[in-house]
């Protein structure tokens, strides 16, 4: 019976309870004193540790014996701690941020509402990084390094000092910009800098790429975490009927949540609608076919040509670079970008116009817009990256010439120097910074592209909210008093919310913030930029659009977007791996002065860890290591997956079987009990141990005679009697006792409530 | 809060309320500190003006009718022992009882009489039978002016072509058993008592 009472075991127990306790426990003292009278064997005697553990661990609960003040301690400590747990939550859940703006929103559609809430998750992800970023990288820099214009990478040069301050030019990320922190030519290579030799070359390194792997490991635990809710039941079957009767959220208690919640219940029931509509459409087959496949070939034609677009521009970009600065208009300065972001604006609905040929079912449709959409974005981002290549290596051509040229010209100077004084002991040549001639530093030529696209993306995004949504409602607002035909109901009328559009700029955002490796300053632009777009968008939704006519969400669960966006940074990783791998870095900027950039690892593992580890990771590199090392992760993955696949079967299996037992029990009331009771005689120790517990309560009319009779007889009588009292005895108030006590040898059916009711009496 | 009630609660009615309706001593002594506290008048009965008061009850769709089952058929006052009879409804079935068979009489919380409760709000004619006109009724508080009459109408008949089995175009109690088969009664029709 300690099995069955240990579940009341730490909680507070109501009258009933302490009573039955109470009488326990007295038993098992009982049974204590008086079991060195009994004639029983040793092992039997050895049980009796378990009837002490019970009275010690009891006791206490009832006022009585040595627990009693710590059992009461531990019980109000429980509970205070229990409250202290629940404030804190409610203390927590007041600091989320955003959570009344989010609420708002809801009243469009939960889908809406979605957008926001992946948008602040998406903060605190580039919060997290900026942490990194500045903190391991900047900051040192600033604090420990060298200040500005000290040595020559951090310094304008003397060429440009005329112009550095201007405004122009700042726009454009050059002058003093482009010789600051933001960027990666201010780094200094110096092994170790400041007091506590902090070795910066290799933090930048590393805080570069595990950027990425943060990003990536946050994302895959999000996709994990929701596809945990989401399963359950089929959804299929009642969906009018759960809609009508279980929607409404009773702990609703504010009159602005139930507005919202209204609201809410009433998009679903639209969408439910719609979804009802479409599942009943006919089809043509042939001419849909054709339809599908000409839709498909007009849209390849058009991603062709925004790529084709994007490599002239940035073909032509380069030749303007090659000319004077003053003689371009702004247009051709910032031609790239300006094509870039054009393109994102105007393909998307053209795409949908095109899509309208297909005529697929709404949810499907979105799916495709979405996937067309990705590989638009995806195939610019390329294109653009590939032609800043070319640049790239142009740039490295030159350096190389320069370099030769500066070693050249300071071996000069070494050999005039020591012929002139007739020493060998050369001082570095005194010249200012600003006039050393410098390499052009082809990474912080990257990372101002990479900064310069997402500026003007950002730009791009306002202002279309600014004229598509605000400038659009106004003129359709009040011109709608003096205009001929009905400007709300028809066209232009107000703007929807783009949902799948903004999201897939969001996750593209975040695929381009990768740039960050050449320019550090960029994950803090970027969280300056998430900030501000929460306040607008919320605002221009909340004011500016209507909830969607057709509401329809990309998929079920947040995993669509969630791998969407696994897969963009995934990609984006690549280039900066790239070029981490392949080419060397600039001589005279940035924190990597050796041949590759990962030679920098190599140099700390040499110099700094002690040399053993060294000859590890030797080892550890050896090609006859590696691709063991490849094969075994290949056979994880794929053991590791058919586990899965096993556990999901086992899910399946043991749902069915929880209901074909729920059923079972439905009809067959008697067999459950059977079992419930097989299952405890199982858990038993020693079944005559209860004997004489269970004649006592069941009788307190009995003789003592009788009762020591009772037990003297059924010690070697049949278990049921035993089996069929433990739960009685402890967790319910004795009931009604419907049966004298003499035939308490065996179980009768209709004994009490559900007790051994099937079972033939034994004898 | 639990010793200023309780003397006006007495013991005998406290065991008689436990015999009714199954609560423990400590949470039929947590409920009448409620109960006190919504019994502004002080006279040991509660009004549907007094129900009116929690905000919950007031925002709900459906709150009218929740009220209205608190009190027996034409009274305008509820005594503790109504209140507690109603409540019985929402006492949160434990895990020692879930195995108990469907035999003579059940206890006021079990699945089914949560269901029953539940199912009398909708069905106001008492026919044992949700009605078209019924449901329409219950949409029409959910959702407002927001749908069209003629989509409201075709959602009610979409939800009765889901539940009905036996083609009396009205939901019947077994009919609506079987639609809410799979969702958690115990659980969302509980009282949530903290310890």
């Amino acid at each position: 019976s300690s099995s069955s009472s240990s579940d009341s075991d730490e909680e507070s127990l109501s009258e009933g309870e302490m009573a039955a306790l109470k009488e326990e426990v007295e038993e098992k003292k009982k049974l204590v004193a008086t079991l060195r009278n009994k004639p029983w064997r040793m092992k039997r005697r050895l049980i009796l540790l378990e009837a002490q553990e019970f009275i010690e661990k009891f006791e206490g609960a009832l006022g009585k014996g040595k627990g009693k003040k710590l059992y009461a301690f531990k019980v109000m400590m429980t509970k205070k701690f229990i409250k202290f747990k629940r404030d804190f939550e409610n203390f927590k859940t007041a600091f989320i941020p955003w959570e009344g703006k989010i609420k708002e929103v809801e009243h469009f559609g939960s889908s809406v509402a979605s957008y926001f809430i992946f948008l602040r998750w998406m903060y605190g992800l580039n919060l997290v990084l900026f942490g990194f970023m500045f903190g391991l990288v900047v900051l040192p820099e600033i604090l420990m390094g060298l200040p500005y214009g000290s040595i020559p990478r951090k310094t304008v040069p003397r060429q440009e000092q005329a112009k550095a301050m201007d405004f122009s030019v700042l726009f454009d990320f050059g002058g003093y910009c482009k010789y600051s922190f933001l960027f990666y030519g201010y780094y200094d290579h110096k092994r170790t800098i400041g007091v506590l030799q902090f070795r910066l070359p290799l933090s930048y390194l590393l805080v570069g790429v595990g950027i990425f792997g943060y990003s990536l490991m946050v994302v895959i635990r999000m996709a994990r975490n929701s596809n945990e809710g989401g399963d359950g039941a089929d959804e299929g079957e009642f969906t009018f009927s759960w809609k009508m009767f279980t929607s409404w959220d009773y702990l609703i208690g504010n009159p602005e949540t139930a507005d919202n919640k209204y609201a809410s219940i009433t998009t679903s029931f639209k969408e439910s609608i719609v979804d009802e509509q479409e599942n009943q459409k006919d089809e043509n087959i042939h001419l849909r076919r054709f339809l599908r496949v000409l839709a498909n070939v007009l849209i390849l034609c058009s991603l062709g040509g925004s790529g084709y677009l994007i490599y002239f521009v940035v073909k032509r970009s380069q030749e303007f670079a090659d000319m004077d600065n003053d003689e371009l208009s702004w247009f051709e300065k910032n031609e790239v970008e300006f094509v870039m972001s054009l393109l994102g604006l105007v393909c998307p609905p053209l795409f949908e116009t095109i899509a309208e040929l297909e005529d697929y079912h709404p949810r499907i449709a979105l799916k495709w817009q979405l996937g067309r959409i990705f590989a638009l974005f995806l195939g610019n981002l390329y294109t653009f990256l590939f032609a800043l290549f070319d640049e790239v290596n142009a740039k490295l051509e030159s350096e190389k010439t320069i370099k030769n040229a500066t070693e050249w010209a300071l071996k000069e100077y070494r050999s005039n120097y020591s012929s002139y004084f007739n020493t060998t002991d050369v001082p570095p040549p005194d010249v200012h910074p600003a006039d050393v001639i410098r390499g052009p530093c082809w990474e912080t030529a990257v990372g101002i592209e990479f900064v310069k696209l997402i500026v003007s993306d950002i730009q791009v995004n306002y202002l279309t909210i600014l004229i598509g949504d605000f400038l659009r409602a106004v003129i359709v607002r009040f011109l709608n008093y003096c205009w001929c035909w009905d400007l709300e109901a028809g066209f232009p009328s107000y703007g929807e919310f783009d949902i799948s559009g903004n999201v897939l700029g969001l996750i593209f955002n975040q695929g381009m913030i990768m740039g960050a490796f050449y320019a550090p300053g960029l994950v803090g632009l970027n969280v300056l930029r998430l900030l501000c777009s929460m306040y607008y968008q919320c605002w221009a939704v909340m004011a500016c659009n209507v909830p969607h006519e057709r509401v329809f969400k990309a998929s079920r669960s947040n995993n669509f977007y969630m791998g969407l966006l696994l897969l963009v940074l995934f990609l984006s990783l690549l280039p900066v791996v790239y070029t981490i791998m392949t080419l060397s870095p600039s001589f005279d900027c940035g924190p990597f002065g050796q041949e590759k950039m990962y030679d920098v690892v190599m140099e700390t593992i040499e110099q700094d860890l002690p040399s053993f580890i060294g000859d590890i990771f030797g080892y550890a590199t050896n090609p006859g290591l590696i691709m063991p090392a490849v094969l075994l992760m290949r056979l994880a993955i794929y053991y590791l997956n058919a586990v899965s696949k096993g556990y999901q079967q086992a899910n399946i299996d043991l749902k069915k079987k929880m209901q074909t037992d729920e059923e079972k029990n439905r009809r067959n009331n008697t067999d459950s009990t059977n079992q419930v009771m097989k299952d405890l005689e199982d858990l038993l120790p020693d079944k005559s141990l209860i004997l004489p517990p269970t004649a006592e309560t069941k009788s307190p009319k009995m003789k003592p005679g009788a009762a020591a009779n009772g037990k003297g007889v059924n010690l070697q009588k049949d278990v049921s009697l035993a089996a069929s009292n433990p739960r009685g005895v402890v967790t319910r108030a004795p009931g009604p006792r419907s049966q004298p006590p003499g035939n308490a040898r065996g179980p009768k059916p209709g004994q009490g409530r559900g007790r051994g009711g099937g079972r033939p009496p034994r004898q | 809060m639990g010793s200023r009630a309780s003397t006006l609660l007495r013991e005998e009615e406290i065991e008689e309320i436990k015999k009714e309706t199954g609560f423990s001593h400590s949470q039929i002594t947590r409920l009448y500190s409620r109960f006190t506290s919504l019994d502004k008048g002080e006279n040991g009965t509660l009004s549907r003006e007094d129900f009116q008061r929690i905000p919950e009850l007031a925002i709900n769709p459906l709150g009218d009718r929740i009220i209205n089952a608190f009190f027996p058929e034409g009274e305008d006052q509820v005594n503790f022992r109504g209140f507690m009879r109603t409540l019985a409804h929402f006492r949160p079935i434990e895990d020692s009882e879930k195995n108990k068979n469907t035999s003579t009489s059940e206890p006021l919380n079990s699945r089914t009489n949560k269901l029953l409760f539940a199912f009398r709000l909708y069905d106001l004619d008492r026919d044992d039978k949700i009605s078209r006109d019924e449901l329409l009724q219950v949409l029409r508080m959910m959702v407002g002016v927001n749908i069209s009459d003629e989509q409201l109408g075709s959602i009610a008949d979409r939800t009765i072509q889901e539940a009905d089995t036996n083609g009396d175009s009205s939901i019947s109690f077994n009919e609506f058993i079987k639609v809410l088969e799979k969702v958690d009664v115990e659980q969302k029709m509980s009282i949530r008592f903290l310890h």
